[in-house]
């Protein structure tokens, strides 16, 4: 099995208003794939239909080789999920919501409830009724019932949304060592561009319905290449200075922008050498074009 | 049915820990309460009058001070209370999972979605069994220590049939309340079908029309329009059956097949 996703030509239509229109995904087993979209994008009814909680209207969806509904028909022990935002019982405490889960995965064991408290530091609030808890402790007990039965794949709609800036790293961390030591597949929607572009090993772009690009890690590696923009009173004449030492650089909007890596570590080095040639800099920066970027690029958003 | 037996210890913890169910049982419990005062009102009118009770109220509701009236005031309440109160159950258990948005924790599992709506509908009946049988229980308690004249072993056991045939003919028709829970995504909806269902088996019991609306005949079993037999046929029970099957495929159906987006 090489893919852990696939869908063909999915399409989801509710009344007038396409959803999804025709997404082609593939998602490999071991990867982290980011799914990025606008609101109203398509992401969660994507991830509702590869659930099987909506019947494509058009194409099929296949998860871990096996066809997903209809009926509800799919390979739901080694699924976890976590949908928009969690939903538990509030009526239940943790623990209970969290064997509740455990029963219906149909884990005997009662101890990997234990575990996954202990691992999503919610053992303080073991005992707490769920209505009680806030929205980052909502959003663990909802990634603690995804991971309860240690599942091979890993759906997530905004895994690190409510959580506070030492959760968001922890939960990062959480993920990238389940992807890398337990080899499971994670595919992940956001809105937190950097906490994609952090994780993921792939990236799909969903606009108005279509997945519009899919980034690999070649091209996410270039994404997040850094480069050197320097400003001076004479670009051209600062240029060809730079171009006699060896280093290349183009200029762009008013701005000589060097990728070479001796300048992006050694930008004391550029300076010292516009100054020598007379064309001393006025601005110096090291820059990162980053995901977010090109993702407004892409779908037309303002930044 | 995979999982059923996980799927009903989840239903189980779920309605132990709601307070719904014990505040249905709370109301239900009102039912032989009021007909117990309605009982000492009757027995004493004039003792009633000077502490400011209305007899008048009471004869009409209850008739006279006996065991017959008594369990005859039981069973009508069952009819009545019953239909509503397990309705707020059965919206309770199906509702819920739409209004908070649980509903999504509950499909991508390897318990299957039959097994979660049968388990649903199991603790269902046994709640509603269970709040007859109090009732009936209470009703017994209330009548001993308020000393109703008239009882016998014989007039309780009809009474118990009585009571228990009109939760058994009210419980099933709680699948189209199930079914409007789910695909109305709420409460709203269903408590909308319950007045509505109520106010029409009242019309179709008094155009005559009753033994044909399945609504309506758990009420017309329970004697609320006066004696059931002449009134009730065989056709009565087949329609109830025939009803809440209708219900209950339907519901079965669209936890299978229809798209959850909640």
């Amino acid at each position: 099995m090489e893919f852990a996703i696939e869908t063909n030509g999915l399409t989801k239509r509710f009344g007038d208003v396409t959803a999804v229109a025709s997404v082609n995904l593939r998602v490999k087993c071991g990867e982290i794939y980011g799914f990025l979209g606008l609101n109203g994008a398509g992401k969660t009814t994507t991830i509702r239909a590869l659930l099987g909680m909506i019947r494509p209207g058009e194409g099929n969806v296949f998860v871990l080789g096996q066809t997903v509904g209809p009926h509800g028909r799919g390979p739901w022990s080694k699924v976890g999920h976590l949908v928009e935002s969690p939903s538990p019982y509030p009526e239940l405490s943790v623990r209970e919501n969290l064997d509740v889960a455990r029963r219906l995965h149909g884990i005997r064991n009662p101890k990997v409830v234990d575990e996954i408290i202990g691992g999503l530091a919610l053992a303080s609030y073991a005992n707490r009724k769920a209505g009680t808890l806030s929205t980052g402790n909502l959003q663990r007990l909802g990634l603690a019932r995804a991971l309860l039965h240690e599942p091979e794949l890993l759906i997530l709609d905004e895994p690190a949304n409510g959580l506070d800036p030492a959760g968001v790293i922890e939960i990062r961390e959480l993920l990238r060592t389940l992807a890398h030591e337990k080899g499971v597949t994670i595919f992940m929607s956001s809105h937190i561009l950097t906490e994609v572009d952090r994780l993921a090993t792939r990236i799909g772009i969903i606009h108005k319905g279509r997945l519009i690009e899919e980034l690999d890690t070649d091209k996410l590696e270039k994404l997040r290449s850094k480069r050197l923009e320097v400003r001076t009173r004479n670009l051209e004449a600062a240029q060809s200075g730079l171009q006699r030492v060896g280093y290349g650089s183009i200029i762009q909007d008013g701005t000589i922008l060097i990728e070479d890596a001796r300048a992006i570590e050694h930008p004391d080095d550029i300076a010292q050498i516009l100054v020598k040639d007379g064309t001393p800099p006025i601005h110096l920066a090291l820059e990162q074009q980053n995901l977010e970027e090109h993702f407004m690029q892409l779908t037309g958003g303002v930044k | 049915m995979t999982g059923f037996a996980s799927a009903l210890w989840a239903e189980t913890l779920k309605m132990i820990r709601s307070k719904v169910p014990l505040f249905c049982l709370i109301g239900f419990s009102m039912a032989p309460l009021a007909g117990g005062l309605f009982m000492i009102i009757l027995k004493n009118p004039e003792a009633a009058r000077s502490m400011g009770l209305i007899s008048t109220k009471a004869h009409i509701m209850a008739g006279t001070a006996d065991w017959p009236a008594f369990f005859n005031l039981l069973t009508q309440a069952v009819a009545a209370g019953g239909a509503i109160l397990f309705a707020i159950i059965t919206i309770w258990v199906f509702g819920r999972e739409f209004s908070d948005h649980t509903v999504k924790e509950l499909l991508a599992l390897p318990t299957s979605r039959e097994a979660i709506v049968t388990a649903k509908f199991i603790v269902i009946a046994v709640w509603t069994l269970a709040m007859t049988l109090f009732i009936f229980v209470l009703g017994l308690i209330v009548g001993s220590l308020v000393v109703i004249p008239g009882g016998s072993l014989e007039l309780a056991r009809t009474a118990f049939i009585n009571i228990l045939g009109t939760a058994v003919l009210t419980f099933p028709l709680m699948s189209f309340v199930a079914l409007i829970a789910s695909a109305g995504r709420g409460y709203l909806p269903p408590f909308g079908w319950t007045i509505f269902t109520l106010v029409l088996a009242n019309i179709a019991a008094v155009m005559g029309w009753g033994d044909w609306f399945p609504w309506a005949i758990p009420g017309l079993f329970s004697g609320a329009a006066g004696p059931r037999t002449g009134q009730l046929g065989l056709h009565s029970y087949v329609i109830v059956i025939l009803a809440s099957l209708i219900g209950l495929v339907a519901t079965f159906y669209w936890w299978r097949e229809a798209d959850q987006t909640r």
